[in-house]
């Protein structure tokens, strides 16, 4: 990169990287960016329109691609060959990585929905975990321009768990689904209310991304540009300003420090070769996934930093959470051999359950603290390997039977907040390290009874919801223990490096900056104070583009703090 | 529930790759002379049930196969696979003899229906081949369970009946199929583990015939196509049917 004189190096190239270089190289910064994974254009590799039916083992997930063949996430999953992780005694952890350029953006669910000042002030209203250093209206004109930017389909609710957006903002959202209508239905007969799903998906085009043609799954990645994903919209338009380099199959080991102990190059592995190369940094913003970032700070020790670089408080891999995960599912009679039409839609809910529950807990008459949603699966799905069931026979009989329970299936998966505990946290294993000799990160993890009350209380009102519908659940529920999905399962894991008021329980400051490092930024989910039920890939974009702008105003200074950076 | 035992195996024989140069009779006889256990042999394994029966009384008590299986060692398609253009690198292992029993099962799980092809016109075999000798855990586990379920089956149609399964009448099949088609808890005990192993079978059968795209038509799926503008929802026939459900379910 002689020929490349760049301000910022950028660690990462998903929700967090992307924006942050979309947003400097825009403000004139040029910035050069490091991707683990390897280069990625979905324009030529997204699978689209092609059919189970083609693809290996009816398109079923494999160990090789854990959410079926056509998901978009390339060398990655729950696995990443030669890139271990490690759990401590008695903890479960699933760590989903993607070894590509766009990281998991490539293949998220696309749910965009704003935390609220509720979500922002917890500890506040009960004392746990962790308020976050702003206000929501700090945050709302930046949760608005990235949702101009990156393209979000639903309503203003009014609803007290859904924040409004500006008007004109939101792309209009698909009508709802009759399975959708069903479970409103009876949500309404429960007093709970239904809205429509934010996604960040297009209705109508914007720059060169077309609009949603309501087909082929999202998870596959979307060659128009419909579906958000980093490879077809900031990295494009950030590359576009002449002001972004991207160096692909770079694998950080190290963000280095000179004799002062002051952060100044960053070392990275080049996959290809197998060789370390060292880069100048004036500044660096790490984006590389909550987890992956506190690995990198973690193994980065120095004489100046013993406990790992920008760990003076000893927070870094602290305070991990994943969005707590249950399902619950069931036959609906009523649906059977309903009127066939064409339930794509957006390929995912078109109406979700929002928490509705925040007045019970203000009065003390739930047993957990924090809320969730529920996502609801149903419809005329494409068929795949599980199309049959468990029905039973053979003959022409037994197909009628799938032809007449196709479409009559209701699933509620709950996503719930979950607590920052001292059980849950991360480390690194200093008797394991990877195929490029880095050491691997070691995780623990516990549930504690705030995140199963939760659960229980999910499970009995999905069951409720579903014999609302006439479903008659063929065994008793499971309990929260058996229920809870694993640590990570929802891929929702924040909080590894938190931001706060002070040095002394937090790791960056309210705009990612840490605070033992001034040059050394953090933009992904791991500056998560807490852990909203809502998924987090909306706010990590929101808060990279305004802490990003914040640090592009810093460099534009030349005086000020960037001065002092650089002394 | 009456399919044309005949047309099946017709079908099978003929719309097949795997079988597309023998006449229906040669297959026959090709079949009549190998013993169930040289079905498993022929994949590494061995029955070993019949060699041991000299008393046909034992019939009922109920028997299993011992299978020893080599393991499949191939490659699957790793974590980058081409998805645009999809291939299962891993090579297919079932006999021709095997994929005939498989067809014929297939056909009578799904049968050839007025315009609506069978199964084994649709190539389901290939994909239950495809399956049970892919090399990931899952499929390990089916390939165990389902190549003893066709042993078990080609075991008791000899034991019922002194013929190998493809070879007996419809009526002879579905006695045996009414015994080991459903999995709960009436089937007795002897049919229980058969009835177990003949569900994984089923389900996979099922799925590879409406994964087709003459079984997705049959299904009734009608995505999967671009629509330009918004998106339309629900139609007026579905929406009114909609409206009678919520009225009937006291949801109104």
């Amino acid at each position: 990169m002689k020929n490349f004189n760049y301000d910022v190096i950028v660690v990462g190239s998903g929700a967090g990287g992307a924006m942050a270089a979309y947003t400097l190289t825009k403000a004139g910064h040029k910035v050069l960016m490091l991707e683990a994974g390897r280069d990625y254009d979905p324009k030529t590799e997204t699978p689209m329109f092609q059919t189970n039916g083609q693809a290996p083992l009816m398109g079923s997930s494999t160990v090789d691609k854990d959410f079926g063949f056509y998901d978009a996430t390339v060398d990655g999953g729950w696995t990443v060959p030669n890139e271990p992780y490690t759990t401590g005694e008695n903890s479960e952890f699933l760590w989903w990585r993607a070894r590509m350029l766009g990281g998991r953006t490539n293949h998220w669910g696309r749910f965009s929905l704003r935390f609220s000042e509720h979500d922002f002030k917890g500890k506040t209203r009960d004392g746990l975990g962790a308020d976050w250093p702003f206000d929501y209206p700090d945050l709302a004109p930046w949760y608005d321009k990235t949702e101009t930017l990156v393209g979000v389909c639903g309503t203003n609710t009014g609803l007290d768990d859904m924040p409004d957006s500006a008007e004109g903002v939101l792309h209009t959202p698909p009508t709802p689904r009759v399975p959708e209508l069903l479970v409103a239905a009876a949500a309404k007969k429960l007093g709970i209310a239904t809205a429509p799903m934010h996604r960040a998906i297009l209705t109508r085009p914007i720059d060169d991304r077309q609009a949603c043609f309501w087909a082929t799954k999202c998870g596959k990645g979307c060659s128009i540009g419909a579906a958000f994903q980093t490879t077809t919209s900031l990295l494009p338009m950030a590359k576009a300003t002449g002001n972004l380099k991207i160096i692909t199959d770079a694998m950080v080991r190290s963000v280095d420090v000179d004799n002062s102990g002051k952060v100044n190059a960053v070392t990275y592995v080049d996959k290809k070769t197998g060789n370390d190369i060292t880069l100048d940094a004036k500044v660096i913003i790490l984006a590389a996934s909550a987890c992956e970032t506190a690995r990198l700070l973690l193994n980065s020790k120095s004489k100046h930093h013993p406990a790992g670089l920008a760990n003076s408080s000893g927070q870094v891999g602290r305070n991990i959470t994943d969005s707590t995960g249950a399902n619950l599912s069931a036959h609906i009679p009523a649906l059977e051999g309903r009127p066939i039409y064409n339930e794509d839609g957006h390929t995912s809910n078109h109406l979700f359950v929002p928490w509705w529950g925040h007045k019970q807990q203000a009065k003390g008459e739930l047993d957990f603290p924090r809320g969730y949603h529920f996502e609801i699966s149903s419809g005329f799905h494409e068929p795949g390997a599980s199309v049959a069931g468990n029905l039973q026979g053979y003959g022409k009989q037994l197909k009628d039977e799938v032809k007449k329970h196709f479409g009559a299936r209701i699933a509620f998966s709950l996503r719930g907040e979950m607590l920052p505990n001292k059980d849950c946290y991360m480390e690194i294993d200093d008797q394991v390290t990877d195929k490029w000799g880095i050491p691997v990160a070691k995780f623990h993890w516990k549930w504690s009874k705030h995140e199963l009350n939760q659960v229980t209380h999910g499970l009995k009102t999905a069951k409720a919801l579903l014999e609302t519908m006439g479903a008659t659940l063929d065994k008793p529920l499971p309990s929260a223990e058996q229920a809870i999905l694993k640590g990570g399962q929802i891929i929702h894991e924040v909080g590894t490096t938190r931001m706060g008021d002070s040095a002394k329980d937090s790791v960056t400051n309210q705009y990612g900056q840490t605070w033992d490092c001034p040059n050394v930024f953090i933009m992904d989910a791991g500056v998560f104070a807490s852990n909203p039920h809502k998924n987090c890939t909306l706010t990590i974009m929101t808060l990279a583009m305004r802490n990003a702008t914040w640090l592009g105003e810093q460099l534009d200074a030349s005086t000020g703090p960037i001065a002092a950076w650089e002394s | 529930m009456k399919p044309t035992n005949k047309k099946i195996n017709q079908s099978a024989y003929q719309s097949t790759p795997y079988q597309s140069q023998l006449t229906r009779r040669e297959s026959l006889k090709w079949l009549g002379v190998l013993s169930a256990s040289a079905l498993v042999t022929s994949v590494g394994g061995c029955s070993d049930f019949l060699n041991s029966q000299n008393d046909a009384s034992n019939v009922v008590k109920g028997h299993w196969p011992n299978l020893k299986l080599s393991p499949i060692t191939a490659h699957g398609y790793g974590k980058d696979p081409n998805m645009v253009t999809p291939s299962s690198p891993w090579p297919k292992t079932l006999t021709a003899d095997q994929l005939t029993l498989v067809a014929t099962l297939a056909d009578i799980l799904v049968p050839r229906d007025g315009d609506v092809p069978s199964a084994s016109d649709v190539n389901v075999p290939d994909v239950i081949d495809e399956w049970v000798s892919a090399p990931y855990e899952k499929q390990q586990r089916d390939r165990l369970t389902i190549l003893s379920a066709l042993t078990w089956i080609d075991d008791e149609s000899r034991l019922r009946f002194s013929t190998p399964f493809v070879a007996l009448s419809t009526k002879q099949q579905f006695e045996i199929m009414d015994d080991i088609a459903y999995q709960n808890s009436d089937v007795p005990e002897p049919f229980q583990k058969i009835s177990r192993a003949f569900s994984v079978f089923r389900k996979l059968v099922v799925a590879a015939f409406f994964c087709s795209p003459e079984g997705t038509k049959d299904l009734g799926y009608i995505g999967n196509v671009p629509i330009m503008g918004a998106y339309p929802g629900p139609t007026a026939e579905a929406k009114i049917h909609l409206q009678k459900i919520i009225a009937d379910l006291g949801l109104a």
